[in-house]
Parts: structure tokens; sequence; C-alpha cells
């Protein structure tokens, strides 16, 4: 299917409030709410959007909002379609999405370690690659790496000073 | 930490054992580690443990300027480090909407392949690695040399080129440089044949790749596996054909394919990928067309990037390299997410596929899936 008709099916059989928005030829965005994003993963996984590429968040602090990012490939249509949704930065919560894909796990597993959003329903979000980690999540805008690196590590000291 | 080696503690149990398979595994590649459960020789469960390398690329490129980032992201990638800067710059590319010169496009191509055959090379002398074949991991890293040679004269680093710049590539073409590239890829080609007759006519490699990882199309799809170990199962899909970026779109090629989806497979894909770049590199040198190789931008310390989002994907060795890149207006990335090939492959296939698998097996299947720690630890 071309990229028109693809979101004119979106638009017709997905009823749930939404936006789409076309980057290019070959890539499209569509936003829905948070409690809808397994329903839209779910009718995309349906019409052969097979490959989910990659999970990730982008942290809007002055918007005290998180957005996460669902990157789905199908290798029939040559489409390339992103699912955003927005979760309150107080309490990031979304619903799992490894019942549909198995790789969604290690995904959500990084996302939480990096950003500290919780994937209800998925049991293995332990700590993946940072070991022993007790400050926030470091790509929270928040996350002061300079302060970090001081606390850690000690202040750099400058030529004249040691 | 100390509950990880109790088996025998807590359980009197004497067959089944944790191996730390990495990161100091002469089988591993990187700072990597499997923590595979084993009983006898045979793997029950397997936890992959990465982090060794993690060295925060998306939170450092968000303190540098647009232009800045182009001296840290090729690090991502040790084996093939040019897509990174590839990517980055169609990404800055597109969000400003500016077209790049042509004959930049091209010479962006031939630094791709020459990289992929570079890369390519590397994953033929892992497997000669793996299955003890040592005279092809040294004789595949003595031919990447001549790469890195070229390499060297076209940008004076050898490993990190920092050469491809958004608006273009950093500077023409050297004389002479074209002719030297000529020569070795009619060099790599008379060595392809040696290749052959060393690694892949070679009973010895041929039985032992044979059925390691099966994996059939439905599987690579779902598990996101991509490039050579997606097209090695029969799915014809290639990134740079179907949605062409640089100038693959004005170069005529066929995307080959294998059925069986199997280590032997993936390994001979990998043959045809590598005699593939040789010609995509033949006829990009040919059809090499004359101009500017580089746009005026504006000042490299003062540039914004307009408001915008976009996910850009190129065909790497490994599979889909990609990077998510959100600008809010601003002279530096608000946000900069890296999709590694492997990571995949990596991290969830081989909780799956390496259960059953003896423990000799799982660097030959590294090997044919051309597993890159770098890509987990962005």
């Amino acid at each position: 299917m071309e990229q028109k008709d693809l979101i004119e099916s979106i638009e017709k059989n997905f009823k749930y409030k939404k936006e789409i928005k076309v980057i290019d030829g070959k890539q499209f965005i569509v936003t829905v709410e948070k409690d809808k994003v397994l329903n839209i993963l779910s009718f995309l996984k349906l019409i052969d959007f097979k490959q989910l590429a990659l999970i990730t968040a982008v942290d809007w602090i002055d918007e005290k909002k998180f957005e996460i990012v669902y990157v789905l490939f199908s290798y029939s249509h040559i489409q390339q379609v992103l699912v955003k949704t927005f979760v309150e930065r107080d309490n990031p919560q979304v619903e799992t999405v490894k019942n549909l894909w198995d790789v969604a796990s290690m995904y959500e597993r990084d996302v939480h370690e990096f950003f500290g959003i919780d994937f209800v329903g998925n049991d293995d979000l332990r700590p993946l690659i940072l070991h022993n980690w007790k400050d926030l999540p470091p790509l929270r805008k928040d996350f002061d790496s300079l302060k970090y690196s001081n606390k850690m590590f000690g202040k750099f000291k400058k030529d004249e000073e040691l | 930490m100390t509950e990880i080696l109790t088996f025998l503690g807590k359980e009197d149990q004497y067959e089944k054992y944790e191996l730390f398979f990495g990161p100091n595994h002469p089988g591993m590649h990187g700072n990597f580690s499997y923590i595979l459960t084993v009983e006898g020789h045979t793997i029950k469960k397997v936890d992959p443990d990465p982090g060794l390398l993690h060295r925060g690329f998306e939170k450092l490129a968000e303190r540098r300027k647009w232009m800045q980032n182009i001296a840290l992201i090729p690090r991502i990638c040790v084996p093939e480090p040019d897509i990174n800067e590839v990517i980055y710059s169609i990404a800055v590319e597109k969000l400003m909407g500016i077209e790049v010169p042509i004959r930049a496009q091209y010479i962006r191509t031939i630094i791709l392949e020459m990289a992929r055959l570079g890369a390519f090379l590397f994953g033929f002398g892992g497997i000669g690695g793996a299955t003890g074949l040592y005279t092809a991991s040294y004789w595949t890293n003595a031919d990447r040399d001549y790469l890195l040679d070229l390499f060297e004269w076209l940008s004076g680093a050898r490993v990190y080129h920092m050469f491809i710049v958004p608006g273009g590539v950093r500077r023409d073409l050297p004389s002479g440089w074209i002719e030297k590239l000529s020569e070795t890829v009619d060099y790599l080609q008379k060595r392809l044949y040696e290749y052959d007759r060393l690694i892949y006519n070679n009973p010895l490699i041929v039985k032992r790749l044979k059925g390691i990882g099966k994996l059939t199309k439905e599987e690579a799809i779902e598990y996101g596996i991509t490039g050579p170990n997606l097209r090695a199962t029969g799915v014809k899909y290639d990134t740079r054909k179907m949605v062409p970026y640089a100038a693959y779109n004005k170069i005529d090629f066929e995307i080959p394919i294998q059925s069986e989806g199997d280590g032997l497979a993936r390994a001979i894909q990998r043959r045809e990928e590598f005699q593939l770049s040789l010609d995509i590199i033949r006829k990009a040198i040919k059809d090499l067309p004359d101009g500017p190789v580089r746009l005026k931008m504006p000042n490299p310390l003062k540039f914004n990037v307009p408001k915008g989002e976009v996910y850009v994907k190129i065909e790497s060795a490994r599979g889909e390299h990609a990077y998510y890149i959100v600008s809010n207006g601003k002279d530096k990335p608000y946000r900069m997410a890296v999709r590694g090939g492997s990571y995949t492959a990596g991290l969830v296939l081989a909780q799956k596929i390496l259960v059953g698998m003896r423990i000799e097996d799982v660097a030959l299947w590294m090997a044919t899936m051309d597993i890159c720690p770098p890509d987990f630890d962005r």
C-alpha cells in the first residue's frame, strides 16, 4: 500500500483520538493517547508493520512530559511509522508491548533505565547497562552530568591548583 | 553480585554451573558478556550483560553543538564508523531541508562501501578465529589495512575519519586517489577468490557453520534482525535499494539473497555482499560526476537546525543502523537515539537461540551474526 492509503486506513479503522503527520514519502508519525498505544500497535502489526525497530523516549522537561516513540517498519509497504505518545513526567507509566514483540522487552528495559519510565506488565526491568547506578536516570534533562562527575570522581583541578 | 556463583552452595548442584562468557573470553567480540547457565556442555539459559563499553553518547551529543558532534559520533561503532557520520549528516540535512551536491553523494557512497568492505573483512576474520583457522583473520586484517591506507590519504585518520559533514563531504578527493582505489578494489577482488579457497570452500568451515542458529523469515522479522542476516533467510530487502540515500538510487545493483538462514548461509551472504560492494564501488567510480562537494553552510559553531524529528536508517554491515534525532530549533540536538544494527540479535535473540547449543558454538554464532557490543552500549 502507498503511504496515502495506509494513512486513510488508519484514519478509517482506528477510531480513537489521533494525530497523523507526514515526515516524507517513506515516513509518518501517528500520535495517540497513552492508553491506546497497545491498540494502535496491534492494529499496525495487523496491517503488516512487522518489525519493531526501536523504542525510545524524549524528555520534554518544560512541558513536564515524556514522549515515548515506537518505530515500526513494514517490509511489504516499505514504510516507516513512528508511533508517539506522551506520559506525565511525575508519574511516567505506560503499558508494556512485550506481548506483541519479544524485542520490546529489552527496549523497555533500556528506556526504563535511562528515563525511569515504568512499563506496566513488564516484570523484567532489571538494570541493563549502568552498574550500581544510584542517581537520577541519566538521560533525563535534569540530570547534570558535570555535577555527577564532580560528586563521583572529585572536582576537576586546574593546573595551578595541582 | 554475591548470589551469582552459588548453585553449588545453594542447591547442591554439580552438573549445572554458570559460565561468564566474556568480557575476557577469547571468543568474545569486544567488551561484552553473556552469563551462561550450562549443564555439561549444553547451554540452558543466557543472560546478556552489556554495559562494559557504555560511553553515554546519547547524553554527550545533547551537550555539543550540531557540528561538534561530528567528532563524537563516529566513535559509536568501531569497525564501521562512517555510517554514523552519514546518518547524522542526512538527518541534519533532512531537518534543514537542504540538498547535497551530486558529487558529494557519490563520494559518500564510495566511502560507505569502503567502510562496509572493511567491516566484512573483520567479519570473515571473526569466522576464522572462532573455528581455529587463524590464517583467515591474519589475511583479512592485513587486507583491511589497504583500505585504511586509503582513508588515511583521504582524511588524515585511519579509523575515525570525520570526513562526511552536513552539507557534503569535507573536501574533494586528492588527485590519484581514485586510481589507487581502483587498484585496491582489483586487489581485493583477487583476494576474494583466495578467501573462497581458504574459507568458503573449506570443508571444515562448511561443516562447522551448517545449521548454526537457523532462523526463518518470520522469526528474523519478528526479532528485528536486519541486513545480511535477514537476507540470508530469504527476505529480499536492502535499505540501499528500497529507501535509497546517498547515490544508491543512481547505481544499479541486484540484491543477493540466500534461503537457508543458518550460519553457513549468513557467511555466504556476507561473501556475496562483499562482491556487491566491490561492484558498487566500481560503478560509482565510473559514474563519478564533477562539481562541488560541499554546500555553503552557516558558521559551524553558530548554526541552528529547525524544529522537527526524523528517523534515518542506513544499511550497515550489521544491518539497520539508525538514529532518531529531535531538534527543538536550538544549536544542539535535543535528543539523539541510536539503534545499533545487532542490538536485538545480541540481546534478545541470543536468549532464545543459544539455548541448546554447545559452549563452543557461542563464539561462532556471534561471528556469523556479526554481533557488535558498541551497538548495545551507545
